[in-house]
């Protein structure tokens, strides 16, 4: 069988970005939050 | 703090579980290199099973005792398990299309994983519909619980009907034939997953308490 490398690294591309944005959302949202409750 | 410590021992794991995945594993005999692919499949639905579970655990808490914290927990593993199953089944599609062919088929353990992803997206969604704080996490954990019902059918699917897919090679009831570097490298990636999820969960549950109108 070919190696089908394209494959693996299209695989792991895309769970790196899936998983590298849901971390960035969070970093954000506990960012803005933590700024309103010590605007309060 | 504790989650930042978390984090970071998630991206050391993770580095490790890479170079694991992608230098250490020997090329698989028959499939060649995309098998690496499993480096990531396996773990990653590892992961949610265990993100679902929480859930159950965190909804049965919310109904016996109706403390918000329960439901927080819930939720700060839902939404991540929700991420794992997507990512699961991505690249189980993306292996599946040089091994089998195909993208996709209607195989009992692609579709029942299909309905454990869509189950827990409506999870989430019906959390965003409902405003009532009470009947929100009451709805929710009723959802949780019945969706995780779904988790042995998907995990048994490749025994109970024939299936494309293969049958499991590491949880099953026999002695697992997987050569040791690959059984570490897959370990290395399931810890380092689980971490990952860990810090995940620690967030969203920290995010969660945030949220509530009367935080702070």
């Amino acid at each position: 069988m070919r190696d089908n490398w394209g494959y693996v690294f299209a695989a792991y591309a895309v769970a790196a970005v899936v998983l590298a944005g849901y971390w960035r959302h969070l970093a954000r949202r506990a960012k803005v939050l933590t700024g309103r409750e010590g605007a309060r | 703090m504790a989650a930042r410590a978390l984090g970071w021992l998630a991206i050391v794991a993770l580095v490790g579980g890479l170079g694991a995945a992608l230098g250490y594993a020997p090329r698989e005999a028959v499939q060649g290199n995309v098998q690496r692919i499993m480096y990531l499949h396996v773990p990653a639905v590892l992961t949610a099973y265990l993100a679902f579970g929480l859930v159950v655990v965190g909804s049965v808490g919310y109904l016996l005792t109706r403390r918000p914290g329960w439901d927080r927990m819930a939720l700060a593993a839902a939404e991540p398990g929700v991420l794992f199953t997507g990512v699961t089944i991505v690249s189980g599609s993306i292996w599946g299309k040089p091994t089998w062919g195909t993208w996709w088929t209607w195989d009992a353990r692609l579709t029942s994983t299909a309905v454990l992803f869509l189950v827990y997206v409506g999870y989430l969604l019906l959390r965003g519909m409902v405003e009532e704080p009470d009947r929100r996490a009451r709805y929710a954990a009723v959802v949780g619980i019945l969706g995780a019902a779904n988790i042995p059918i998907v995990h048994f699917s490749v025994k109970w009907w024939r299936a494309l897919h293969q049958p499991s090679s590491i949880l099953g009831p026999e002695p697992s034939p997987v050569a040791a570097p690959i059984m570490v490298a897959l370990l290395v990636n399931w810890v380092a997953f689980t971490l990952l999820f860990a810090y995940f969960f620690a967030k969203r549950i920290e995010i969660a308490r945030l949220e509530e109108p009367h935080a702070g």
